[in-house]
């Protein structure tokens, strides 16, 4: 194997999936995630301590059975990638010991990466050509933010980030104010497709007042207060009609302020990645608008949005064919890392 | 045989390796949030004498989460990776040795409680449990480790946290311990009862 095509393994753990993925450069030879969604459904949102157990007990398999999907032995790694942070505190460490473990046993180098660089960096396994100046859009259960980057491992800068709920989360409460479930995205999404945007719900920091200091950054607790309002105002309510109108509002916000940040920054490509990324409405909707502002849309195959491990192996994989130096030994999980660190030195 | 013994249930990290019974390299650092921080160099210290690993010994607790999970991943992974061998031990029974009679082992497992067992001369003889400290108090035994320095018995500065010597000797009379014991449910509401 050559430096140009370093085999590595990424290991994601800093929400609810356990995720190991095995990369050769840009080639994806294994994508494992274990869930633990399930055992999170009657608390109506991640729990971190029960999401942290479940990563203890899914760690050990994840890497053996990405292993054996990429058919390789452990032993032939060139490195480990681990997500480091911004993420839940034990269940990120769950992670990063398990990286420890592997790196110290095989004796091989490991590099803490940044989740949000990671979401960036799965582009690197769907592209030919990587990716240049751009704005990514990452939209999940845990984050939402606009960045501005150079390149994929230059230097990136935050222009926004939501004030209250990230964007997943508002899915996951309104699904939750509806009867639908957790989690809230894809049932959501579902749902909507025999609705009609009939209600014409608030679109967060998008008043006059808000293009100042809040152009773009995101808020969806009003949005949430209007449909429960709305859901208390109208006992005959379509709940089709509801999902629509709430999913509308929220796409038209999440793909107007990226839009917006391209224009105002001359960039001319927009990515978009994190679990909402895989919601079919914003995709159609991020397709037109960004057709018609001329700009060049990238947004992964939905196994590629949600956390996955692929993603991190992909980011370690770049910097090792960078010659960028592994972290040192007993890096720190940062929960609220910002996305100007790539990666721990 | 050498063993490689972690432990991450108490605010200390520990590692020890062994030849045998013989101490080869024993590390520890002291801080309840930096078992993740600590333990990859401690073992790297180990790693550094340049002996083959051939099997792992780790604390499966009782202990707060958070830094249990670091210790427990660490060397299953590590073990497995290897193809080596691990064994997880109760934490409680590393912490005491040469003591005769009966006598309390508690650890801190924090919000004013404890975790103990009960042991008879070397030899753990109740499961692990939690608990306010005045109930162990109550017991009017002796009473060792982190929970009774940290909560006002009076204690053996010398057996406080768990020993990768203790811990190692303990494989003679216990029982192997093969989940985590948390001894707690998570902190958490369903929602159908909110
Ligand atoms: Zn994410």
């Amino acid at each position: 194997m050559t430096q140009s095509q370093p085999l590595v393994l990424g290991i994601e753990t800093s929400c609810d999936e356990t995720a190991v993925g095995i990369v050769a450069g840009r080639n994806l030879l294994s994508n494992v995630i274990a869930s633990s969604v399930d055992e999170h459904e009657r608390f109506g949102g991640v729990v971190p301590e029960i999401a942290s157990r479940a990563h203890l007990e899914a760690i050990w398999p994840a890497i053996e059975r990405a292993a054996r999907e990429a058919k390789i032995s452990l032993d032939d790694l060139d490195a480990i990638s681990v997500t480091a942070g911004p993420g839940l505190v034990g269940a990120l460490l769950v992670g990063v010991s398990a990286a420890n473990g592997l790196a110290l046993a095989l004796d091989k180098p490991l590099y803490g990466v940044n989740h949000l660089a990671s979401h960036v960096a799965v582009d690197l396994l769907t592209h030919e050509k990587p990716v240049g100046p751009a704005i990514a859009l990452l939209v999940s259960g845990g984050h939402s933010s606009i960045l501005k980057l150079e390149s994929l491992t230059g230097s990136y800068e935050q222009l926004g980030r939501t004030l209250d709920d990230a964007a997943g989360e508002a899915f996951d409460k309104i699904a939750r104010l509806l009867g639908l479930g957790f989690p809230g995205g894809p049932l959501i999404d579902r749902e909507a497709k025999s609705g009609k945007v009939a209600i014409d719900f608030p679109r967060g920091m998008t008043a006059a007042k808000d293009q100042g200091d809040h152009r773009f950054d995101f808020s969806f607790s009003g949005l949430k207060t209007a449909v429960s309002r709305y859901l208390k105002a109208t006992p005959q309510y379509l709940r089709a009609d509801v999902a629509t109108s709430f999913q509308e509002a929220v796409v038209d916000v999440l793909t107007m302020k990226s839009i917006d940040a391209c224009k105002a920054s001359g960039i001319e490509t927009l990515l978009i990645g994190g679990g909402v990324a895989a919601n079919s409405r914003l995709r159609e909707l991020a397709g037109e608008r960004a057709k018609k502002a001329g700009l060049e849309l990238r947004i992964p195959p939905a196994s590629l949005c949600t956390d996955n491990g692929a993603m991190v192996a992909a980011l370690g994989a770049q910097l090792l064919s960078d010659g960028v130096s592994p972290s040192e030994l007993g890096i720190a999980v940062d929960s609220s890392a910002s996305v100007s660190t790539t990666s721990w030195i | 045989m050498t063993t490689l013994v972690i432990d991450t249930a108490t605010s200390r990290t520990s590692v020890g390796l062994f030849d045998g019974a013989v101490p080869l390299f024993a590390g520890r650092h002291d801080g309840a949030t930096e078992h993740g921080e600590a333990l990859p160099r401690l073992v790297s210290g180990a790693l550094n004498l340049g002996r083959p690993i051939t099997q792992v010994l780790v604390g499966m607790g009782p202990g707060p989460f958070t830094g249990l999970r670091v210790g427990i991943t660490f060397a299953e992974v590590f073990a497995r990776s290897k193809g080596i061998p691990w064994a997880g031990i109760c934490s409680l029974d590393g912490i005491v040795s040469g003591v005769t009679g009966e006598y309390i082992v508690a650890t801190d497992a924090r919000r004013k409680e404890i975790y103990w067992a009960k042991f008879d001369s070397g030899k753990r003889i109740t499961e692990p449990q939690v608990s306010l400290p005045e109930e162990v108090q109550a017991l009017g035994l002796p009473v060792y480790g982190e929970g009774a320095s940290k909560y006002g018995f009076e204690a053996d500065i010398d057996m406080i946290y768990p020993h990768p010597l203790f811990m190692l000797a303990s494989l003679e009379w216990a029982d192997g311990v093969h989940q985590p014991m948390y001894l707690r449910k998570p902190d958490a509401i369903p929602t159908s009862e909110r």
